[in-house]
């Protein structure tokens, strides 16, 4: 029986290149991380990070692996964006604390229950939260992007013309905000 | 020193290949890192017979290289081949700006380009053979 097999019971097993993901609900991400951990052989916990899914919200990943199959399996939870909390995994694993202070600073995620919710990385006049896709670069406001220009044009014919409103790259605000 | 014994598609720097620059943007536009200029003008030019085309001119192509992470996708979406790596490192400069290299510099990395690793044993053979073969063998 592969792990993938036994994952069922964990929660929605699917695959994708290979990789096989568990989407767990929020409400047992915990019980189903312990769970993976004790009765599945998943001791070595690899990373802990999270996907921005715009209205969807976000999603927090963490793979496990097992060393002695030598097999491993990601497993997701999915919560709100106005809602961005999901329960820690510091007290299944330790190694996850860190991995967490690092999400919740990149994505603006709260951990409940972690035994230190501060800042790893980013220093505490940063504000916002960087790995979200609503979060505007600095850089990409202060440059103009050098895409603007079509074939055949140079940046004088960019001056002239008013901006298209088509050949603005994703991540960039709109010309009006950027003022 | 001995140089490094580098595998073959390492990243070095980016050479261009004029010729083959149609100025179509993609490379810009795609450019995460947004280090790739291009200007450009149109020209109308005469053929032989048939109307006047307009076709563009490229004016300026450099790449700042303290801005590029050799991702390579201005290399991977280029649809005319204009575009290489070549495994020559872009020198150390003593200021930022010296790292944006100019058509020039970017067109004497093309000399340095290798050319490409030859096939495994048992691979299939290049799209262009096969075609190539399928040609010949109609018009007989």
């Amino acid at each position: 029986m592969t792990l993938a097999d036994r994952a069922g019971a964990l929660g929605l097993v699917s695959s994708s290149y290979d990789e096989v993901t568990v989407d767990v609900p929020r409400a047992q991400w915990v019980a189903a991380v312990t769970a993976a951990r004790d009765e599945l052989g998943l001791t070595f916990f690899d990373v802990l990070t999270a996907v921005d899914e715009r209205q969807a919200g976000f999603d927090v990943v963490l793979r496990l692996w097992s060393p002695a199959q030598r097999d491993g399996l990601l497993l997701r939870t999915r919560c709100p964006r106005d809602d961005a909390r999901v329960p820690s995994l510091a007290a299944v694993f330790g190694g996850a604390g860190w991995h967490e202070r690092e999400t919740a600073e990149l994505f603006g995620i709260a951990f409940d229950g972690h035994p230190e919710p501060t800042r790893l990385l980013l220093s505490d006049d940063v504000a916002g939260h960087p790995l979200r896709k609503d979060f505007v670069l600095a850089d990409r406001v202060a440059k103009p992007w050098p895409g603007v220009k079509e074939p055949g044009e140079s940046d004088a014919d960019v001056a002239r013309g008013p901006v298209r409103r088509k050949n603005l790259p994703l991540g960039v605000p709109a010309p009006e905000r950027s003022r | 020193m001995t140089p490094p014994e580098l595998p073959p598609r390492s990243r070095g720097a980016i050479g261009l290949l004029e010729e083959n620059c149609t100025v179509c943007m993609l490379c810009v536009r795609e450019c995460p890192d947004w280090c790739i200029y291009i200007d450009s003008h149109k020209e109308t030019v005469q053929p032989p017979t048939g109307r006047p085309r307009v076709r563009n001119v490229l004016d300026r192509f450099a790449i700042d290289f303290s801005l590029c992470m050799y991702c390579g996708i201005c290399v991977e979406v280029c649809p005319f081949d204009a575009l290489f790596w070549t495994p020559e490192l872009a020198p150390d400069e003593p200021a930022a700006g010296d790292l944006t290299h100019e058509r020039d510099r970017l067109r004497d990395w093309m000399w340095t380009v290798p050319p490409p690793p030859p096939l495994d044993p048992a691979a299939e053979p290049a799209k262009e053979r096969l075609d190539a073969e399928r040609r010949d063998r109609s018009q007989r």
